[in-house]
């Protein structure tokens, strides 16, 4: 499967119920029914790819075209066709080898239950964990950073 | 205690660049690559605020996702000027915990140890410095005492 770029008539796909900033973001269950949904902006600069691919999208942000690195977040919709795994494999393919950058790297949240198979699956190891870092379910619960290399 | 001196963004950027080599990393940006113009832009990007500490920069920018979680960074080893800024987040921020991003080797490492951060791990050749990509260093602190209020 290929990523392809971000159409206005993709807006849709920005709005869901996962983390903010998450990698591999999944709908949470149990999501609040007062909680506003997560919503990505629509890329603007040249900091920000935004690409799509069936039901879920894919944003690259923060990128550094002179180091090559870029942080990677993801929301896929409940009925997506795409499985989790599949987008994951993508989203590294095309940060890789069409955006030419080095290194991907994103937020994983341990407290949300993450298939961390298709994270290690996808070329992502665990490199540094923040405790404290993101507002969830009404405490302050630990985030993890997970990274990939492009060796070559 | 260390004085702390707000900046504004463009002597932020200016003082960034005098600072050199200890600045490269601040925040995420690299006053050696970036000009004038830009830093200001990231730092404004950030919603960080940059001060001036005696010989020192220091800054914070907050965490989007948790308001009471800030970024910090500093650019040099002084102990003292880092204490200022801890300070200033708790009783102005209510911060209850810092989160800082140094390059291995970085001068504001020795800061930190003394400030009583821990290190969370190593993010792989997360920059690249003068032709070679380097190793970035989490540290997490957690505040000594909240706000009182």
């Amino acid at each position: 499967m290929r990523l392809r770029g971000y159409r206005d008539g993709d807006r849709a796909l920005l709005t869901g119920r996962w983390l903010p900033g998450e990698l591999l973001g999944l709908p949470l269950p149990g999501w609040p029914p007062l909680a506003e949904p997560t919503t990505v902006p629509p890329p603007s600069g040249p900091g920000d790819e935004l690409c799509v691919a069936p039901g879920a999208f894919v944003r690259y942000t923060d990128i550094d075209w002179v180091g090559r690195g870029a942080r990677v977040e993801t929301g896929r919709a409940p009925d997506a066709p795409t499985p989790p795994e599949a987008l994951l494999e993508a989203a590294v393919a095309h940060g890789f080898h069409r955006l030419n950058l080095r290194r991907l790297y994103g937020w994983v949240t341990p407290a949300a239950p993450a298939p961390t198979t298709a994270l290690t699956e996808a070329g992502f190891t665990r490199e540094a964990s923040v405790p404290e870092h993101l507002w969830l379910g009404g405490r302050a619960v630990e985030r993890e950073i997970w990274g990939a290399l492009r060796h070559d | 205690m260390t004085d702390l001196i707000p900046l504004d963004p463009a002597s932020a950027a200016a003082g960034l660049r005098e600072a050199g080599e200890g600045a490269r990393g601040f925040l995420g940006v690299d006053p050696v690559t970036e000009n004038d113009a830009l830093l200001t832009r990231r730092l404004a990007a950030l919603d960080a605020q940059v001060f001036r500490a005696g010989d020192t920069l220091v800054g914070a920018a907050p965490n989007p996702h948790q308001p009471r979680q800030a970024y910090v960074a500093s650019t040099s080893a002084d102990e003292a000027a880092l204490r200022a800024l801890l300070g200033f987040l708790v009783t102005y921020r209510r911060a209850t915990s810092y989160v800082a991003l140094v390059e291995r080797g970085a001068a504001a490492t020795e800061a930190l140890r003394r400030c009583g951060f821990a290190e969370r791990g190593a993010l792989r050749d997360h920059r690249h410095r003068s032709g070679a990509p380097v190793d970035v260093l989490v540290w997490f602190g957690k505040a000594a005492e909240t706000c009182p209020s």
